[in-house]
């Protein structure tokens, strides 16, 4: 710019004019746009293309081979991507803020939306405008995109679904005619949006849209023809502050320039009345395009005649600039932009006030260094071999060209010359083939970034001719690259876009980046749900008769479901349903995969048997009730009951193999009919003999049990060894269930007791499921006894309970209905690697629910505010369901969680509140009521987890230091 | 865009004898690595007058062209004499070194030659069948003349391509073919019939 400003430079022929030339659009450009990190600059023309640009860093000036020498390029621009959708004239470009976004806006009616990390790949292709599209903006805070057609509408669409938000046509009604452009801009406090060519009671104007509601009510009139171009100056002013004047505080105000095919300019501050200033008859023909300098001050105007002009502004005259913390800080009380969003420059601006702090920080960037280096070094080893080979300075080579070039015949006799590479690619950045083939990840991208920073070129003589030019060091920090599109490109909203091009994470910030398209992230979880992982499946073996097959087959699609999720947890034992012959081995098709291959004998045995029970699926059961012969005591509660069978076979576990088969009333000992119970594990049988029919059974790696008739409950050890004599239940069995030593009774009665057989002690007495049942014609639908004896009960209602013995209450653990579940966005806040992965009862009761809700929350578009409260509440709500399920891998899954977005978000106060508890008193005093586990994991242990996570924010440097600090001295002690 | 751009030629061994070969040390940048091979071509123009003199020096593939900058020494032997109108023989011409894609040439970098006596004797009493072991040919490397056209790079035949294929600039004057055509002429009127760059024209 200096040329333009100083006069002196201006005829100083040492300081270059024109930078650069690129010449390779194959027709007139419409559009150039630089990104806002001003790394790239996107052009778009009439030949239907978008082209990338980026600075080749390490080639020096050079000439366009066959023009004069005066022509030569200062700085060398690259095209790194094309951009081919668009079916006409490319009229506008616009980078989201960000980065992260590239819109494009065409002739062919349409506006596309490119991922600005990933080119070319498409996110949306965004229909509706039924004219030219000549015009587009993005909403500074990323929500929206507005654009302007020649159909007399301007429409904004939503970046969370790419769906039309709203589309305005009343102020472009009358709007006759046509301009070349209509360039509207969005103001930098994302109040309003202002379009071009609207017309006001036959007066052309510019009319002023508010975000609230989309109001139009305002306007900048005063030209005489219609507007082509607005452009606010990215700066939000304030009012200079006289001296002597009363320091009353002004209300921040913003900067628009609007020009038109009058060929006049006016500036306006959205805080007057009255344009700062009218510039008539400034061009020939009318104005094309407006760009502010980056300070603010400055205008640069160009003009269809070819010409453009630069306006100088003062402080005095538009007000002091507020810094981009400041504007920042009001796009976060207007719309709670979140700190993920904060760009690294302001973070940088955080001074660091402890070394230990300091350090943690260093510690990350060698890290991400040395990962750096290492695959450097991999590619380095590499090429260096290749460099020593021809490891000959570029005269040389040129010299034994011709001897060495390798040459060749074809079959049809022609002369073939192989070509000699003299040097990769120098964008510093991917071609156009690596953006087509592979996907970006850290590692490649520094892999990428040392193939063009690594002095692999050819020594290059200073001697050599013009266009080889001297090899100029790269200078820009190899860092820059390869981090940078996951680092700041991903803004929060990006993060709730359906296709969001990065896995967003806040640790991206500081972390090797690992970019990877959300792609990725789906079909890993698919693949996960399609095949649990190689958890020994457990199938409880409760044969169904044959004549209810019928009526099962409902029931049968959905239990292969429940099969693969109850199995995700190798621990959780749950008996599911396994219908026999028919239906048995369609489930074994759909469940194969996780299922090891059974022996032959037990499977054939289960086949053979004719008649079987359901005992899982009460659903399914009610219509057995008739079957029940036993008089059940009156209740308001009923709850299904198996009846007695002759046989039935049960598989407890699969690995290790373990059986139990029934036989009711096999053998006749002096008139009294005796049952029997075989038990084989793992070619281990044994055999017991009761007294009466057995209706059902259950069975652990620890315990076997079975409810006989007579409300008999018998408990055996996994070697046939009686444990107990016989509880008499309450009331009839309904449901049996095992897991470790716990055994759980379920009565017809709807009362629920569980037992600790090991230690002899009562876990749950007799406790009533009214409270959860009440009302209503909900039934179990499933039943869980977690590894610590916790009784879950699923109903049919969605909802699931879980009974906390030490509250002696039923606890909500889930909700499926929770709108909480629904609106929650913690997305920001997944670890990147192990995002679903968790596994657990909360898992299995929750189901994948829980994901479905985070697919659901970015339909609806909350305030940020809301959405932060409800993420909040439900983060909370998971801790606590997964602290009462007293699933320490879940609690420290959710728990994590929870701090990170606390983190992201800035909440202190519950921040601290939560490091205050698992740090606990320093000094030990007897009083002390804190514990020091929780779930079984050590408090501290898990402060050392969050300590880095909350490292990640310098605004916590204060607690991360305090924290450090207090477990340093707990260390030593 | 073009897929392959010419980064320099540079012609060896200028001045030389009238018979001893070309030589062109070609280098290029390619951006996207090319399914086929670059056809080059050196085109020696006889007479100024008429196509029918033009001479095909010689023809090579160039192949394979990964991404990045290549360079290759194209060498093809002298014209033969015998095609060269014996008024023609000494005097300015042209040279034309041409590269096809898929048929279809991109660019074309033409280069004046004066062939004249070294030996002052004979530049004054030219004799009348042209002595061409005494002659000497000096291409004027400093001065290259570049054309560029737009191609297809692509096997598709997209539409937008084939669009541009038809761009009237290259109707006027620089038809796709490769057969050898007057591109340079008369020193006089190559200005005019070639401007410099004519991409920019476009």
């Amino acid at each position: 710019m200096s040329p333009v400003l100083q006069e002196d430079d201006e005829k100083d022929e040492n300081v270059p004019k024109m930078l650069c030339q690129m010449d390779n659009h194959l027709a007139c450009v419409n559009c150039v746009r630089w990104s806002n990190s001003g790394m790239y600059l996107a052009s778009g023309g009439d030949d239907k293309l978008i082209m990338v640009w980026k600075r080749a860093t390490y080639i020096g000036p050079s000439t366009v081979f066959g023009s004069s020498g005066k022509l030569a390029n200062v700085e060398q621009w690259r095209c790194v991507s094309i951009l081919r959708s668009h079916s006409g004239d490319v009229m506008d470009v616009a980078w989201s803020p960000h980065d992260a976004w590239l819109a494009s806006c065409s002739v062919d009616n349409t506006v596309v939306i490119w991922n600005a990390v990933k080119f070319p790949e498409i996110l949306a292709t965004l229909r509706g405008h039924s004219g030219l599209v000549k015009g587009l903006t993005w909403d500074p805070v990323g929500k929206y995109i507005a654009s302007q057609a020649d159909d007399r509408s301007l429409k904004v669409w939503r970046t969370l679904d790419w769906q039309l938000e709203t589309s305005i046509t009343k102020p472009f009604d009358e709007c006759g005619g046509t301009t070349h452009v209509l360039r509207l801009s969005w103001s930098p406090d994302g109040h309003y949006l202002v379009s071009a060519h609207a017309m006001n009671n036959s007066g052309p104007t510019a009319q002023i849209i508010e975000r609230e509601g989309w109001k139009t009510n305002m306007d900048f009139v005063g030209h005489r023809k219609a507007v082509t171009v607005v452009k606010f100056n990215p700066k939000i002013f304030k009012k200079k502050q006289k001296n002597g004047s009363s320091a009353k505080p002004s209300c921040p105000y913003c900067c628009c320039a609007v020009g038109s095919k009058d060929r006049s300019l006016s500036v306006w501050l959205t805080c007057l009345k009255r344009p700062l200033v009218v510039i008539h008859e400034l061009f020939d023909k009318s104005i094309m395009d407006i760009s502010w300098t980056l300070n603010g001050l400055g205008i640069l105007v160009c003009s269809m005649d070819g010409s453009v002009a630069f306006l100088d502004f003062s402080q005095d005259e538009l007000g002091d600039p507020l810094s981009e913390e400041e504007k920042s800080r009001i796009h976060q009380s207007t719309y709670g932009k979140s700190l993920a969003i904060m760009t690294e420059t302001q973070l940088s601006t955080a001074v660091i006030e402890n070394p230990e702090m300091l350090k943690y920080q260093r510690r990350q960037q060698q890290q991400q260094l040395d990962q750096k280096g290492s695959a450097a070094r991999e590619t380095g080893s590499a090429t260096s071999v290749a460099g020593v080979v021809n490891g000959e300075s570029l005269e040389d080579i040129r010299k034994n060209l011709l001897k060495k070039q390798v040459e060749t015949r074809t079959a049809d006799g022609r002369r073939r010359i192989t070509p000699l590479c003299i040097a990769q690619l120098d964008t510093g950045d991917f071609s156009t083939a690596f953006f087509n083939s592979i996907p970006l990840s850290g590692s490649l991208a520094g892999t990428m970034l040392t193939s063009h920073s690594s002095p692999q070129l050819l020594p290059l003589d200073p001697n050599t001719p013009v266009p080889f030019g001297t090899s100029k060091p790269s200078t820009e920090p190899v860092a820059a690259t390869g981090t940078r599109p996951a680092g700041d490109s991903v803004s929060k909203d990006s993060v709730n876009a359906a296709s969001a091009p990065a896995a967003p994470s806040p640790s991206i910030l500081t972390t090797p980046s690992k970019i990877e398209p959300m792609k990725a992230f789906d079909s890993r979880f698919t693949e996960r749900s399609k095949a649990t992982p190689g958890a020994p499946a457990l199938a409880g073996l409760t044969p169904t008769a044959m004549e209810r097959l019928k009526e099962q087959s409902l029931v049968k699609e959905l239990r292969p479901r429940d099969v693969l999720e109850s199995s995700s947890d190798s621990d959780e034992k749950v008996p599911v349903a396994k219908p026999s012959s028919l239906s048995k081995r369609k489930l074994e098709l759909e469940v194969e995969t996780v299922e090891k291959k059974k022996k032959g004998r037990p499977r054939k045995d289960s086949r053979l048997m004719p008649m079987s029970l359901s005992v899982q699926s009460p659903a399914a059961l009610t219509a057995e009730k008739d079957a029940v012969c036993l008089s059940v005591p009156a209740a308001a509660l009923k709850l299904p009951m198996p009846g007695p069978q002759r046989a039935f076979t049960l598989q407890v576990s699969s690995d290790p193999s373990m059986y139990i088969e029934v036989e009711n009333e096999v053998t006749a000992v002096g008139g009294i009919k005796l049952s029997r119970l075989k038990c084989s594990r793992e070619g281990k049988e044994w055999e017991t003999v009761l007294t009466s029919r057995i209706l059902t059974a259950a069975g652990s790696c620890d315990v076997v049990c079975v409810a006989c008739e007579k409300r008999m409950l018998s408990v055996f050890s996994t070697c046939g060894r009686r444990l107990l004599p016989p509880i008499l239940l309450p009331s009839p069995i309904s449901t049996l269930h095992c897991t470790g030593s716990y055994v759980m009774a379920l009565t017809a009665t709807a009362t629920l007791s569980v037992w600790d057989v090991h230690r002899q002690i009562v876990v749950v007495k007799e406790e009533s499921l009214h409270s959860i049942l009440a009302g209503s014609d909900m039934t179990v639908s499933q039943i869980l006894l977690t590894q610590h004896g916790i009784p879950v009960m699923n109903l049919s209602d969605g909802k699931a309970y879980c009974f906390n013995p030490s509250l002696s209450a039923w606890n909500l653990v889930s909700d499926k209905q929770d709108s909480l579940a629904q609106c929650a966005d913690f997305r920001s806040s997944l670890p990147p690697q192990d995002a679903m992965l968790c596994s657990g009862p909360l898992a299995i009761v929750q189901g994948r629910a829980s994901t479905s809700g985070r697919q659901a929350a970015r339909l609806f578009s909350v305030p940020h505010m809301v959405q932060q409260e409800t993420t909040l509440a439900y983060l909370e709500s998971q801790v606590a369901a997964a602290l009462t399920l007293r699933s320490s891998h879940e609690y420290r899954h959710w728990l994590l969680l929870y701090v990170r977005y606390l983190v992201n978000e800035g909440f202190e106060y519950r921040l601290r509140e939560i490091c205050k508890d698992l740090l606990g008193p320093v000094h030990s005093s007897t009083g002390s009521q804190w514990e020091s586990t929780v779930v079984g994991l050590r408090k501290r242990d898990l402060l050392k987890e969050l300590l880095p996570v909350i490292g990640q924010n310098l605004r916590f440097q204060r607690l991360f230091t305090e924290c450090q600090e207090q477990l340093d001295i707990l260390r030593d002690k | 865009m073009a897929k392959v751009s010419v980064l320099n030629v540079a012609v060896l061994e200028n001045p030389s004898p009238f018979h001893s070969p070309f030589r062109f040390e070609i280098s290029f940048e390619c951006n996207e690595a090319l399914a086929d091979d670059l056809e080059w071509k050196i085109i020696y123009v006889g007479s100024a007058e008429s196509e029918e003199f033009d001479q095909i020096l010689d023809s090579v593939l160039v192949g394979p062209v990964p991404a990045g900058r290549h360079m290759f020494v194209f060498q093809a032997d002298a014209p033969n004499p015998s095609l060269i109108p014996e008024t023609d023989a000494v005097g300015v011409t042209v040279v034309l070194i041409t590269c096809t894609y898929h048929g279809q040439e991109f660019i074309r970098v033409g280069y004046y030659v004066n062939n004249e006596y070294p030996n002052p004797e004979l530049r004054e009493n030219p004799p009348l069948k042209p002595d061409f072991s005494q002659l000497q040919r000096n291409i004027l490397a400093s001065n290259p003349r570049v054309t560029r056209f737009h191609i297809n790079w692509d096997n598709n035949t997209d539409r937008l391509e084939a669009i541009e294929n038809h761009d009237p600039a290259l109707g006027c004057g620089f038809p796709l073919s490769c057969t050898p055509i007057k591109g340079l002429g008369l020193p006089g009127c190559i200005p005019g019939l070639l401007p410099e760059n004519s991409m920019d024209c476009i």
